[in-house]
């Protein structure tokens, strides 16, 4: 039989049914990964607390696993480490709970920079997205490294915000899924501009499905990886709430976005706040954080054309609050055709978001 | 033995004349009818010999055959009774041929030998208007909307009988005028706020634009909606001839109106196909899209609907007739409405962004039910808001119908005289020539395109609305780039589905 590479074995190990993290760790710690396997071939249980079940189905794959997992990964363009490998990121180490295996696609050297995680709730406010994608920009222009979790809302919006800085830190997405397996469908494009410029993780082998406990699982390498975990919209039980927990289990400073009393979105964050976490009111108080020298507030921010004229009295009537068109008409003493055609403008410019008939400044 | 008498059936809205041909013969005693009937038609026999020995006639105890000559479609409906009586009454030499030249009957008969009228009454007598026309005497007001020349109501088979073969005279019938019906149309001024919708509703009804609404409950969807016919202009002669043909055709004519306010109807979402589009395994009957024509088909809560029929409402909203086409026979039926559609944002109905629990996935499911052809045919698709308390409890109405409805009418004439045709309906090769654009207006739409915010077909539609608003504002050559961005403003996407570039 031909010898196949070490990494084939640990894809194939950490792609064996019923595998848990905790299974797959002890397996990757009996050494050799050739030789595991071919324990397992020869029907050896070289573990304690296993179940017969589990053993059963593990000595029931056999040499062709191994062969369609290493194909599905060169397909797919997928690497895989392990904790005994070179290019295992440093960071994951110490972690107790980090994967023995990874999952991924495109530059992993980007995790040796200043890294942020960013994470918030996947229903969130117009403005909650774009502070993430400010937020996003502001520190991938800085050398940052800007890791999420790639789900809709807070999380897309962080990593479309460090992508639009051409010369920027890449950014770094740990998925639950494959890393071939795209989820959500219409994140098709970022997915595939993350995995170019920046690095795509997950501790899932090619193929798998997004099933729903492997989300909470993953959020534990987010706050694993970064330095600082920035919240920037959750509700009280949101699962960046799982983010936040294991983030202080490893004494990762967390922060957290202010938001309106009573808005769903910004409980979660309020409550952080509450219970002593730093508030992050704008972009450089993350740099900060980090300790990173900035130039006098000379933060990088989204360009976008300026509000001319009517359209700067239409923002100051709009403030905080979610208008409707005739509430805007009203504020801003104009016809509602022209608050209309107003707002269409400045929407067009990329100041003002619509949800559902209610628009919002993007004014951070 | 023989005898042809004329009559008509009922295909959609429109009546056909047809010729009930008796023949009773010797041999075995038996009746049939052929010529496609339908099963209603084949009931008649015991009808009709009922209603024959009721009014102390005779049934011949012979050979009979009926045959409904006149249309290879297949014929339906109750209405030929009273032909097949009086054929067997002439075949048998009860009656003088010459009696029945030139008459034609239309009406049910019962069982004690009385006439009645039958569903489509005024598209039957308009089929044979061309002859004297015997009815029930309760039809008399129905088959009036025909405007026949010569009309006779007739109360039973045994007075039309002895009319018949004793010369008597007619029974008089009242002239009962074709009268008018007014029906009460909430006002527009009972709106209270709303400002954007009340604009985007005289848009729809100004350009005939289809129109969305997307809002929570309480918003006033349904509210606006109902004011809409009270916007347009009254009905013209022939539009309230046509909606009264339709109602009679589908057996709700019986009030006897002719309404010069356009219709409004309003189907539950349970409706199904062929109520909608119209059908049936009978006759086909006329759906609710026909009902609607001339005026507004208000289709609530439309995600309630089953797909299947929004989707059927496609074809026939664009070509403004509906056909439904058998094995037989195809029938076309008028379907010229003005649709107008409500919808929720979301399953939870919450309305305001911070109170909305529906995670994005779930709206998204909610929404993706409508096919994107079928929100494509919308000009108009706008979010509604709940009012705010101040409007509400505001003393100042807003503008009332009356003065909507005369822009909205001078828009209509000068479209009309302009193009021939209402602004939703202008073809895009004429849209250069009946709504050219100024440069600013070029440019806006233009980068609209090139962001990918606008397909072509929306930039049509939307060049159209852009038309209605000028006209609207007594700007009726090239249009002004605020017209086309306000057009942009009132063509919401309503699929929240947020594609990265």
């Amino acid at each position: 039989m031909e010898q196949l590479p070490q990494w084939a074995y640990n894809a194939a190990l950490a792609s064996l049914p019923l595998q848990t993290p905790l299974r797959l760790r002890r397996l990757i710690g009996l050494g050799d990964v050739g030789h595991v396997w071919e324990m397992l071939s020869n029907n050896e249980r070289p573990l304690d607390g296993i179940p017969d079940d589990v053993w059963r189905a593990w000595h029931s794959c056999g040499e062709a696993h191994v062969q369609a997992v290493t194909e599905q990964c060169i397909t797919a363009g997928v690497s895989v480490v392990s904790v005994h490998d070179q290019g295992y990121p440093d960071v994951l180490l110490s972690d107790p709970e980090a994967p023995a295996v990874l999952f991924f696609r495109g530059n992993s050297a980007v995790l040796g920079s200043r890294r942020v995680g960013i994470v918030g709730t996947r229903n969130a406010t117009q403005r909650g997205k774009y502070f993430a994608r400010e937020l996003g920009a502001a520190l991938a222009a800085e050398g940052v490294c800007v890791i999420s979790g790639l789900a809709r809302g807070i999380d897309v919006e962080s990593h479309v915000g460090a992508l639009s800085q051409q010369n920027g830190c890449g950014p770094v997405a740990v998925v639950a899924s494959g890393p071939d397996v795209v989820y959500p469908r219409e994140h098709h494009r970022v997915w595939a501009q993350i995995a170019r410029n920046g690095c795509l993780l997950s501790e899932a082998p090619p193929g798998t499905v997004p099933e729903p406990f492997r989300f909470p699982m993953r959020n534990r390498i987010i706050a694993g990886l970064s330095e600082v975990l920035v919240v920037v919209e959750s509700q009280s039980k949101g699962g960046s709430m799982i983010t936040v927990r294991e983030a202080m289990k490893r004494d990762v400073m967390v922060m957290a976005v202010p938001g309106s009393p009573g808005v769903p979105a910004s409980e979660g964050t309020n409550d952080l706040l509450r219970d002593g976490c730093a508030p992050v009111t704008e972009v450089v108080d993350v740099l900060l954080a980090l300790g990173l020298h900035h130039r006098n507030g000379s933060v990088v921010s989204l360009e976008r054309d300026a509000a001319v004229d009517d359209e700067r009295e239409v923002l100051r009537a709009m403030g905080r609050d979610s208008c409707s068109v005739d509430e805007v008409a009203l504020r801003a003493s104009l016809p509602v055709v022209h608050a209309a055609v107003l707002l269409g403008r400045l929407e067009a410019k990329g100041w003002v978001a619509n949800s559902g008939g209610w628009w919002e400044t993007l004014i951070v | 033995m023989y005898a042809a008498i004329r009559s008509a059936t009922l295909l959609g809205t429109r009546g056909a004349p047809i010729v009930v041909e008796s023949h009773v013969g010797v041999g075995i005693p038996a009746f049939t009818v052929v010529g496609l009937p339908d099963e209603g038609c084949r009931e008649s026999r015991d009808r009709v010999r009922a209603a024959l020995l009721s009014s102390g006639l005779e049934w011949p105890n012979r050979r009979i055959t009926i045959n409904l000559a006149g249309t290879a479609e297949r014929k339906g409906g109750a209405g030929m009774d009273l032909a097949i009586a009086i054929g067997l009454l002439v075949a048998q030499e009860v009656i003088h041929p010459s009696a029945i030249e030139r008459m034609a009957f239309i009406a049910e008969l019962g069982l004690d030998g009385s006439l009645r009228p039958t569903a489509g009454m005024a598209p039957l007598v308009d089929a044979v208007s061309d002859c004297e026309v015997v009815v029930a005497g309760s039809a008399i007001a129905e088959s009036m909307l025909a405007r026949p020349p010569r009309l006779h109501g007739v109360g039973t088979l045994r007075e039309l009988v002895d009319v018949l073969m004793n010369n008597q005279p007619w029974p008089e019938i009242d002239q009962i005028p074709v009268h008018v019906v007014e029906d009460p149309i909430a006002d527009l001024a009972d709106v209270r706020g709303q400002h954007s919708a009340r604009l985007a509703l005289e848009v729809a009804a100004a350009g005939f634009h289809h129109m969305l609404m997307v809002g929570p409950p309480g918003a006033g969807k349904s509210m606006l909606a109902r004011r809409l016919p009270g916007l347009l202009p009254r009905l013209t002669d022939d539009e309230a001839f046509t909606c009264a043909m339709v109602r009679s055709a589908a057996g709700i004519g019986s009030g006897v109106t002719v309404a010069t306010a356009p219709p409004f109807r309003s189907p539950h979402h349970s409706v199904s196909m062929a109520a909608m589009v119209g059908g049936g395994s009978s006759y086909i009957r006329p759906g609710e899209l026909s009902l609607a024509s001339h005026g507004v088909l208000f289709l609530d809560e439309m995600g309630e609907f089953a797909p299947t029929v929004l989707d059927a409402l496609r074809q026939p909203l664009e070509e403004g007739v509906v056909s439904i086409a058998r094995a037989h026979s195809s029938v076309t039926m008028p379907a010229k409405c003005l649709l107008i559609a409500a919808t929720n944002p979301c399953p939870c109905g919450a309305g305001t962004p911070t109170r909305c629990h529906c995670t994005p996935h779930a709206k998204q499911r909610y929404l993706r039910r409508f096919s994107g052809p079928l929100l494509d045919r919308f000009d108009v698709r706008i979010h509604l808001v709940k009012p705010s308390t101040v409007d509400l409890t505001s003393d100042s109405p807003g503008e009332s119908s009356a003065v909507v409805a005369q822009r909205v009418a001078h828009v209509h004439r000068v479209s009309l005289e302009r193009q021939g045709c209402l602004n939703s309906a202008i073809s895009a090769e004429h849209l250069d020539e009946v709504a050219p654009l100024s440069r600013d207006a070029m440019v806006w739409l233009r980068r609209k395109l090139d962001d990918g915010h606008l397909s072509g077909r929306g930039y049509h539609r939307i060049r159209r609305v852009a038309r209605t608003l000028a006209d609207m504002h007594g700007e009726h050559e090239v249009i002004k780039s605020e017209w086309v961005e306000t057009a942009v403003s009132m063509r919401v996407s309503v699929v929240t589905q947020t594609e990265f570039h």
